[in-house]
């Protein structure tokens, strides 16, 4: 067996287990990706992604950076965003506000708001919500964590939405990771905002500091700092003014993604 | 139909511990007398009315309980419930006392039982092995069947025979007050037959209308009406089952099957519902009930099945099928004309569809008040210009094209106090305190200045206060945000950032005033 064939073989055992494991193959998964250089992707759907931010009170940034992702993947076809939060949850997330939806720039007639009483069924409309061809995308806000948001569950949930073509936005809060199967995983934080013209002391148009955590999915670049318009992210060179403001103490090592199924991991 | 001794009769086959003659007593004008007793105890010459006392002094061995009437009422319309196996129109006759008399619209129905005769004779006979002791009659008017069955042989009473039926009972039979039956008494007039020829105007101006209306009403002269218990449902599919059944499984294949008669019936008259109930009719004479609602009309017996399955998942806990359940009926209401539909490829209504489908089926699972959308009212006060509804009730509101303010994406439902430092009273924060963490603010703009809406003053008077949730205790839900303060008061708001880049809104309750230290809220992120 000459090192050409092995390799090949190798590729095709690559490719069955991908098949095993519903995952997107390697190339199934960057036709998702529409990808300029030094530009943030544009993700299609079908994704697992999992959102984290240190605290809390970084819950509107948070939520800001799902619904731009979930506003580019709104068609005719698919015409809803399902958004799932505890019932119990919201006086210390708070909730989606119709007006402040608008003038984000999200048509609020198109966010369903589920307000689950227990995990169990957040994560069971969650599931069901996905399965649902009308749509585009379901943000589960989940602030603290719980036993039965386990692998099992992120597996369902990834393979549900790779079959469907919706994605599935996981908003989590803290630093602790637990091992999950989502496709990507971002960690998300505020950062300064941008100079408002003509008034130096109020805030100007806003700035988030996202770090790509799991899914080597675009070469070479795991940090954006991104800006948002009604029309989409922008992208702008990171700067750091003066010393690393970075609140919440240092950024977590970088976890190296077990090598499987073509670069692609599993677990991580 | 008459049960007479309906409230021991229940007793007993509740607990079958307790040992006739038994009898239940009630405090009347400060008195103990007897409300109900059983067979055993009449037999012993009880009889209701009588003193507590000499009923014990008479029998020795005297069971006694005291009446309880809110009990007996509601296991006595449960009861009634059940007999809508029987005829669909089915309510409890509270003229005279809130249990012990059932009616029946029979109209149409008999037939299924093979006549009237022998649906009657089925219907008390079921009672009676259930150990009721039980009287009926099947007669044209309401007022005529309950004279009947309470002081005749049960029997089935044809329009010819009426009047000579009626005649030969006591006027008692005409539910008539104790002062009225008193006075007709004195008057020497103890049947019906004696009453009837006599002049009409003395009679109204000695016994009042009340008199001449239920006789009347026993005739058939004027037209009485019953309110059923249960809504009529125009169509419903249903099945008996010859050995009861007790698994939820089991219902809810029944119901598919039902389901899918139902559907066939409405495809064919072309109309389509948007609420079914399932009623579980168990062998201990309850009715559970299930109803599911659905956004838009429907007759997919997968949908409707898909539903109660999600329903019956929320009622894990409560469902019970005590001995078995022998009948299950579905039925239908809001019925209105569906017609069918080619689903083109191209077509965006089904998918319009698809997402009704999904807010039917979390609602169903969820309850209606978690599933969602937001309404946008036109206000300037923060927590009154979005609604949250039902998304099943949802209609879509057009907006006016005004300028959109800055608005934080997320809202908290019950603002949280912030102590906040300024340099000078007016100026802009700068720092802040929340939840027990400071922050220090590095830009700021407004005030924003929100008044209370005047044109309102009238109404906010009506609104209860919301109760300001204690300590450790999540506040109340409403879905439709409730006014946080009623007696509005000018706010101004401020969107701070603070230096990691986080972005609130916050508001200053009030106007500063010499002397009062401001009151300060947070009330939303911004993203």
């Amino acid at each position: 067996m000459t090192l050409s064939d092995r390799q090949q073989r190798l590729a095709a055992l690559r490719d069955s287990i991908a098949n095993i494991e519903r995952k997107p193959a390697l190339a199934e998964a960057r036709a998702l990706v529409e990808h300029q250089p030094g530009e943030f992707p544009v993700l299609a759907g079908g994704l697992l992604q999992e959102m984290f931010t240190d605290e809390r009170r970084n819950a509107g940034a948070l939520l800001g950076f799902a619904l731009g992702q979930a506003k580019g993947l709104l068609t005719e076809q698919r015409l809803a965003v399902v958004y799932l939060q505890l019932a119990d949850e919201a006086q210390k997330l708070g909730m989606p506000y119709g007006p402040g939806l608008l003038s984000f720039g999200f048509d609020p007639d198109a966010l369903v708001f589920v307000r689950a009483a227990s995990m169990a069924e957040l994560l069971w409309a969650a599931e069901e919500a996905i399965a649902c061809r009308a749509v585009a995308a379901v943000v589960a806000d989940i602030g603290s964590h719980s036993r039965l948001l386990d692998f099992t569950a992120s597996r369902r949930l990834s393979m549900r939405s790779a079959a469907t073509g919706g994605s599935i936005f996981l908003l989590r809060y803290g630093q602790g990771r637990q091992a999950s199967a989502a496709h990507l995983r971002w960690r998300l934080s505020p950062d300064q905002s941008a100079q408002k013209r003509y008034d130096a002391k109020a805030p100007g148009p806003l700035r988030w500091r996202a770090q790509l955590e799991k899914g080597a999915i675009i070469k070479n670049q795991t940090e954006f700092v991104l800006g948002w318009t009604e029309n989409g992210f922008a992208t702008f060179t990171a700067q750091r003014r003066g010393a690393d403001r970075h609140a919440g103490g240092a950024p977590l090592p970088r976890i190296v993604p077990a090598q499987l199924a073509d670069g692609l991991s599993q677990t991580a | 139909m008459f049960l007479p001794s309906w409230p021991t009769d229940y007793l007993k086959r509740r607990d079958i511990q307790l040992k006739s003659p038994l009898v239940l007593y009630e405090r009347i004008k400060g008195g103990l007398r007897l409300a109900a007793v059983d067979a055993e105890a009449a037999r012993c010459g009880l009889r209701v009315g009588q003193n507590l006392a000499d009923a014990r002094a008479m029998v020795p061995d005297l069971t006694v309980l005291e009446m309880d009437r809110p009990l007996l009422e509601a296991a006595f319309a449960d009861f009634a419930d059940w007999h809508s196996n029987a005829s669909p129109l089915v309510s409890v006759m509270s003229d005279v006392s809130g249990f012990g008399d059932l009616v029946l619209d029979i109209t149409g129905v008999a037939h299924l039982f093979g006549g009237e005769r022998p649906m009657l004779r089925l219907l008390l006979s079921r009672l009676r092995d259930l150990g009721y002791t039980v009287a009926g009659a099947i007669a044209p008017t309401i007022g005529a069947a309950w004279g009947v069955s309470h002081f005749a042989r049960s029997q089935v009473v044809e329009r010819t025979d009426l009047e000579a039926i009626l005649d030969g009972l006591p006027v008692h039979a005409l539910r008539l007050t104790p002062a009225q039956i008193a006075g007709l008494t004195q008057m020497g007039l103890k049947t019906i037959g004696q009453l009837r020829p006599r002049e009409r105007k003395p009679l109204q101006a000695r016994f009042g209308l009340s008199l001449l209306q239920r006789l009347d009403q026993a005739l058939g002269h004027i037209e009485e009406r019953m309110t059923p218990r249960l809504p009529m449902a125009e169509r419903y599919a249903e099945r008996r089952f010859a050995d009861p059944i007790g698994l939820m499984d089991d219902v809810l294949m029944t119901c598919h099957d039902l389901a899918i008669q139902l559907s066939i019936r409405l495809e064919a008259e072309g109309q389509g519902g948007q609420a079914f109930h399932l009623f579980l009719y168990r062998v201990d004479h309850k009715v559970m009930a299930l109803s599911v609602n659905s956004a838009r009309l429907t007759r997919d017996p997968e949908h409707i099945t898909k539903l109660f399955s999600n329903r019956s998942e929320r009622l894990e806990g409560e469902y019970d099928a005590g001995f078995g359940i022998d009948m299950i009926r579905l039925a239908v209401s809001s019925v209105s004309q569906l017609d069918a539909v080619q689903l083109g490829a191209f077509s965006h209504q089904g998918v319009a569809e698809d997402l009704d489908q999904l807010n039917d089926r979390m609602s169903s699972r969820l309850g209606a008040m978690a599933v969602l959308r937001t309404q946008l009212v036109e206000s300037h006060i923060p927590e009154r210009a979005a609604r949250l509804v039902p998304a099943l009730a949802a209609v879509n509101v057009p907006r006016a094209g005004w300028p959109i303010p800055a608005r934080p994406l997320r809202l908290l439902p019950v603002p949280e106090m912030v102590a906040i430092n300024a340099e000078v009273p007016e100026g802009l924060p700068a720092s802040m305190i929340w939840r027990r963490e400071s922050y220090k603010i590095e830009r700021a703009s407004g005030p924003e200045r929100l008044g209370a809406e005047w044109w309102r003053s009238g109404q906010r008077l009506q609104l209860v206060p919301l109760e300001k949730p204690k300590k450790g205790e999540e506040p109340p839900y409403i879905p439709d945000l409730a006014l946080f303060e009623p007696d509005a008061v000018t706010r101004d708001y401020y969107v701070v950032e603070d230096a990691a880049g986080r972005r609130f809104w916050i508001y200053r309750r009030g106007f500063h005033q010499q002397g009062e230290p401001a009151v300060w809220y947070l009330h939303g992120f911004f993203a």
